[in-house]
């Protein structure tokens, strides 16, 4: 008798526990999709930019088509002018303390951000208004079309008048009206978040989400050992997934490519004391000749593991950017004719030398980054035909911010859903500013062509002068133009999943940073029993 | 054991060094640029008659890329052993000159060697902003004290021997003393402990260079074949590491070897 109430006791017992694995395993997910934002959750600080500010609610989304959706606004309007957005937002929105959402918190998100510094750029905002508990009104200074892409990005925060309100902490324990809530933060390991109870829209599928800070291999290791569900991987490692997992691949603008540094070196220094300038890749001919060698199918079939596709500029496929930059390479011989022309004679030591400058150069990149490594080491090895030698050197953010930001050569990844992008990236204004334009880059011609598509009367006529800034028959930032960068490949994002981990139609990504693939955490489901 | 074989051992042990050694130094004459040649359409081919050892994630092959780190290691080793070398015996060498010297010296001797050196290693090579002289520099100052305690102390036992009491009765100075009297007697010890350096120094150089604080990534040393097959390793491309890893502890193994049979040789 004690022998069956034993195996019973047993049985019951497994059965508990296989019982609470699988709830277990419905109501949480495990996630190591990429790293932390040093700033903290803060989208005065520029959280949400690149993707879902997963704690914060915006005031609209953007569709699969990229065109803005109804959010905490449910209804919005431009005026004649230009000059004033006015927004209706929702009545049933609250952060998850419980306290209502309203237009007081989006007048003060806007105005502090404003003032903030942050990677939100509100330039052009004159004041936000809040008119009544649920209209408010965002007065601009000057016409300014990617001002809705603010819109869309810019997570809005509690008042600091409030109880509860923003503060310095804010960071670190962020109060939004998203879909999650953060539980716990432990800074270089994990981050716990859960569902807000208070959220206006659907309830996540997942209770609770845990994600990860890991390194590439780590996360690989983990994913063997079905310690995680879903995990961002190198397209290097991407070949061989354990049984239990699938592959999810989520297209991208994110692309890969070199900044050149623009300026000749004269000794001259960027205010935080890093040098500007290098002798070799401020001749149009070593940047045109460098295009010109760059195989790029190569290149996503090496560095990518064919995860991609050939990059021709920052905005390939987007509805700013030419549709017809793409030109035949690599093309050794027009390089070779190219560098002659220019004055640089090919030595006995298989170098270039143009009045005793060798083409030497440095090709910066981020040493924990491999894939902006094999870019790097691959191109070089394109390049070296020429007689150019580019030489690749792995570096920390750090030391690349204080030494090699302006007089380096940078595999430098960008991609961005909005045309602001390429505002900053070849606007003369923001020349040495952050890591956008750090190749000093300056065209009058293009910052008319960009400061007349900010004044733009709607996103079609500023397409026409966004692809103008690129190439308008004479001039421009692209390949065709000034050749300021040599863009290589875009990639495609590559996940391992759990087989039982459905996560939808995903949209396009834009660049790493910001977890894109958690857009529509909404609509993610589980499979299994 | 007879009184002959340590002496067997040490020729055996020599001879093989000296032919691995010679192997990795002539080996820029017959490797070309073989470690750095990528083949696109031959990428993380597992070992075969056409690849030897395989080859990494852009074409090239881990047998010469293997060789190739080894002699780097061998000559960051072999430089690292003698700067370490060099000041454990010029400190050894001036604690004999007073005793107020000694006394600092032991005590610069018992802190640097309370401190666990792999922290202090990473501190150095990190300062000097990585690189192959840092890593070089790095071991050098941290390997010295076991050394020079070696040698102070031998240095300090012959400092009254008779012949050197003789020698400083009959007027010579403290500088000759040392030249011609102390230091000919412990150039056997400073072999011995250069040898026994030697894999700390290979060792620590590859482990700094994993870490990412010391030889440059794009060149084929040893840590950061080892650092890149760790990437791999979890995706089932055993070979990225296991040859390179062999390979230094074939290398490590024969220099320790060698100096463990001279050691008692001598």
């Amino acid at each position: 008798m004690f022998r069956y109430q034993r195996s019973i006791l047993l049985g019951l017992t497994a059965f508990c526990l296989a019982f609470s694995n699988a709830l277990q395993a419905k109501e949480q997910l495990v996630l190591a999709i990429g790293g932390e934002p040093e700033q903290g959750f803060d989208p005065l600080l520029g959280w949400g930019q690149y993707g879902s500010p997963l704690f914060q609610a915006t005031l609209l989304s953007r569709g699969q088509d990229l065109s803005p959706a109804p959010e905490l606004a449910t209804a919005w309007s431009l005026s004649e002018d230009r000059l004033t957005w006015t927004l209706t937002l929702r009545d049933d929105a609250y952060f998850a303390d419980g306290t209502p959402l309203t237009a007081t918190d989006v007048a003060y998100t806007f105005n502090a951000a404003s003032s903030a510094g942050g990677r939100a750029d509100l330039s052009a905002l004159q004041e936000a208004r809040a008119i009544d508990r649920n209209t408010i009104e965002l007065a601009l200074k000057a016409p300014r079309i990617t001002f809705i892409d603010q819109l869309m990005t810019l997570g809005i925060v509690p008042a600091a008048e409030r109880e509860n309100g923003y503060g310095d902490h804010y960071g670190r324990q962020p109060l939004g009206a998203g879909p999650y809530q953060l539980v716990e933060w432990q800074e270089g390991e994990q981050l716990i978040v859960e569902r807000n109870p208070y959220y206006y829209g659907e309830p996540p599928t997942f209770e609770r989400l845990v994600f990860l800070f890991t390194g590439e291999d780590t996360t690989l290791s983990a994913a063997h050992a079905g310690q995680v569900d879903l995990a961002a991987l190198p397209p290097a490692l991407a070949a061989n997934l354990p049984t239990h997992m699938q592959r999810v691949v989520m297209e991208s603008v994110d692309n890969r490519g070199i900044l050149f540094p623009m300026q000749p070196a004269s000794g001259e220094r960027a205010p935080s004391g890093a040098p500007i300038g290098n002798n070799v890749t401020a001749d149009i001919a070593i940047r045109r000749a460098i295009n010109l060698a760059l195989d790029r199918e190569t290149l996503v079939d090496v560095a990518l593991h064919g995860y991609g596709r050939p990059a021709f500029g920052p905005a390939d496929g987007l509805a700013w950017s030419h549709t017809d930059e793409a030109f035949e390479a690599p093309d050794l011989t027009r390089a070779h004719t190219l560098l002659d022309d220019a004055g640089w004679e090919l030595h006995a030591d298989g170098l270039r030398y143009k009045d005793d400058q060798p083409a030497r150069f440095r090709l910066t990149y981020p040493a924990s980054d491999t894939t902006r490594q094999l870019l790097a080491q691959v191109s070089a090895d394109m390049v070296r035909p020429l007689g150019i030698e580019m030489q690749p050197t792995g570096r920390h953010w750090d030391e690349i911010q204080r030494e090699a930001l302006h007089q380096d050569a940078i595999v430098f990844g960008f991609g961005s859903h909005s045309p602001q992008e390429v505002y900053y990236l070849f606007h003369s204004q923001h020349a040495g500013f952050g890591f956008y334009n750090s190749g000093y880059y300056a065209n009058a011609s293009v910052d008319h062509h960009l400061d007349t598509a900010q004044a733009a009367a709607n996103p079609k006529a500023a397409n026409q002068h966004w692809q103008a800034a690129q190439w308008d028959g004479e001039t421009g930032y692209g390949v065709r133009g000034d050749v300021s960068w040599a863009w290589m490949v875009n990639l495609a994002h590559v996940y391992a999943a759990h087989r039982c981990l459905d996560v939808g139609e995903l949209g396009i990504a834009p660049h790493g940073h910001g977890w894109p693939i958690t857009a529509n955490l909404q609509t993610w489901r589980w499979t299994c029993d | 054991m007879s009184p002959t074989q340590p002496r067997l051992y040490a020729v055996a042990y020599i001879a093989f060094a000296v032919v691995l050694l010679s192997t990795l130094i002539a080996s820029p004459l017959w490797l070309g640029a073989a470690p750095l040649q990528m083949q696109f359409d031959a990428r993380l081919a597992p070992p075969s008659a056409s690849h030897w050892l395989g080859t990494d994630a852009l074409g090239r092959e881990v047998w010469a890329r293997t060789l190739a780190g080894l002699r780097l290691s061998f000559w960051v080793g072999i430089s690292a052993a003698l700067l370490g070398t060099a000041i454990a015996l010029t400190l050894a060498a001036i604690a004999t000159l007073s005793s107020k010297l000694d006394a600092l010296i032991s005590l610069l001797i018992d802190t640097l060697l309370s401190v666990p050196h792999l922290i202090l290693l990473l501190l150095i090579a990190f300062a000097l902003g990585g690189g192959t002289q840092a890593v070089i520099i790095a071991v050098a100052l941290t390997h010295w004290p076991s050394l020079a305690r070696v040698l102070r102390a031998e240095l300090l036992t012959l400092r009254h021997a008779p012949y050197v009491c003789i020698s400083r009765s009959l007027g010579k100075s403290r500088g000759f003393i040392l030249l011609y009297h102390l230091l000919p007697h412990v150039l056997p010890h400073c072999l011995v402990g250069a040898l026994l350096l030697f894999p700390h120094a290979i060792l620590h150089e590859a482990a700094l260079t994993f870490l990412g604080v010391g030889l440059d990534p794009n060149q084929p040393a040893i840590g950061v074949l080892l650092a890149d097959a760790m990437r791999y390793i979890t995706a089932g491309y055993w070979w990225l590491g296991v040859f390179p890893g062999l390979g230094l502890l074939l290398l490590v193994l024969c220099i320790d070897r060698l100096a463990f049979t001279l050691r008692r040789a001598l």
